[in-house]
């Protein structure tokens, strides 16, 4: 029996209700969506101190270096009880990020303009990573451009 | 008399397929973010502070090589471990490794990421393996003062 005009507007009606309801998964998915997004904010940016001229050793001679300046500076980083100690032809201190850092950018002032300079950082084997890295930074802040390390003294 | 009005509305729904397919990428995408950065760093590693770091721009090609110090100190001949990857990689054998990493992509950039308070004289031979496999560029990961 054929339908009625009534009977078919209704079942059309009911037919736009078939389907699962979204709205909770999309709640969820937002929320978890939210977490990822603050969460990868609240993760510190990565801070990189970038070097070109890897550590040169004396002897490895399948290794091509840069070429180096005729001016170098020797900065000797030597351990004294718990400090590390900065050693440089006119500077000997303990405050790595402050006087050296200093003392590094006058020197760098003082240089005539363009002359390149190599600058090595020469530590001994009982410096930790975290002054070799200051004395580095300060290296960059001075902006010497060629920063090398020299392998530590055999032991 | 009787009135008619307005029909009724049918609902109105918002199609959501495109917005949940969306949204599931979205997920999908931080949460292979997430594993892989995971994956690449290893926890227990302070990294030390520099006040002239910058951030690179280009992470593209980067391996890092973590180092991890031992948990009872450097006595009996303690070394810091070479993890890449989650792998330990022995000393002797990182410049090999590395120049196997440099001959499959040529573009390779090095990531040191050590802890601050590693001597020097377990920072050197990675330098040197660096060197060794001509590897010329090297970033030290450090992080902000403060």
């Amino acid at each position: 029996m054929p339908l009625s005009t009534k009977h078919k507007s209704r079942r059309m009606h009911a037919a736009h209700h078939v389907g699962p309801n979204m709205t909770p998964m999309v709640d969820v998915v937002m929320v978890i969506l939210i977490f990822f997004m603050l969460g990868s904010s609240f993760v510190s940016p990565d801070w990189y101190l970038t070097n070109n001229t890897p550590a040169i050793k004396g002897g490895l001679s399948d290794v091509k270096t840069n070429a180096m300046p005729a001016t170098r500076i020797n900065i000797k980083l030597r351990v004294r009880g718990t400090r590390t100690i900065a050693i440089l032809p006119g500077l000997q201190t303990a405050d790595l990020s402050g006087e050296l850092a200093t003392f590094l950018t006058s020197k760098h002032k003082a240089l005539v303009k363009g002359v390149p300079v190599q600058i090595f950082i020469s530590p001994s084997n009982g410096v930790p990573y975290k002054d070799v890295i200051t004395t580095y930074s300060d290296c960059i802040q001075a902006r010497f451009k060629q920063v090398a390390f020299r392998p530590p003294p055999a032991r | 008399m009787k009135i008619r009005g307005i029909k009724p509305m049918q609902d109105a729904h918002v199609n959501v397929t495109p917005l949940i397919d969306i949204i599931m990428c979205l997920i999908i995408f931080f949460l292979l973010v997430g594993h892989i950065a995971k994956a690449a760093s290893v926890k227990g590693i302070k990294i030390p502070a520099a006040k002239n770091g910058k951030d690179l721009r280009d992470k593209s090609n980067q391996l890092i090589i973590n180092l991890v110090p031992p948990t009872g100190g450097y006595g009996n001949d303690a070394m810091p471990s070479i993890l890449i990857w989650s792998n330990r990689i022995p000393e002797n054998q990182l410049a090999a490794y590395l120049r196997k990493q440099k001959s499959d992509n040529p573009a390779i950039k090095v990531v040191l990421r050590a802890d601050r308070s590693i001597p020097y004289r377990f920072i050197a031979p990675v330098l040197i393996s660096c060197a060794q496999a001509r590897i010329a560029s090297i970033h030290f990961m450090t992080r902000r003062p403060g």
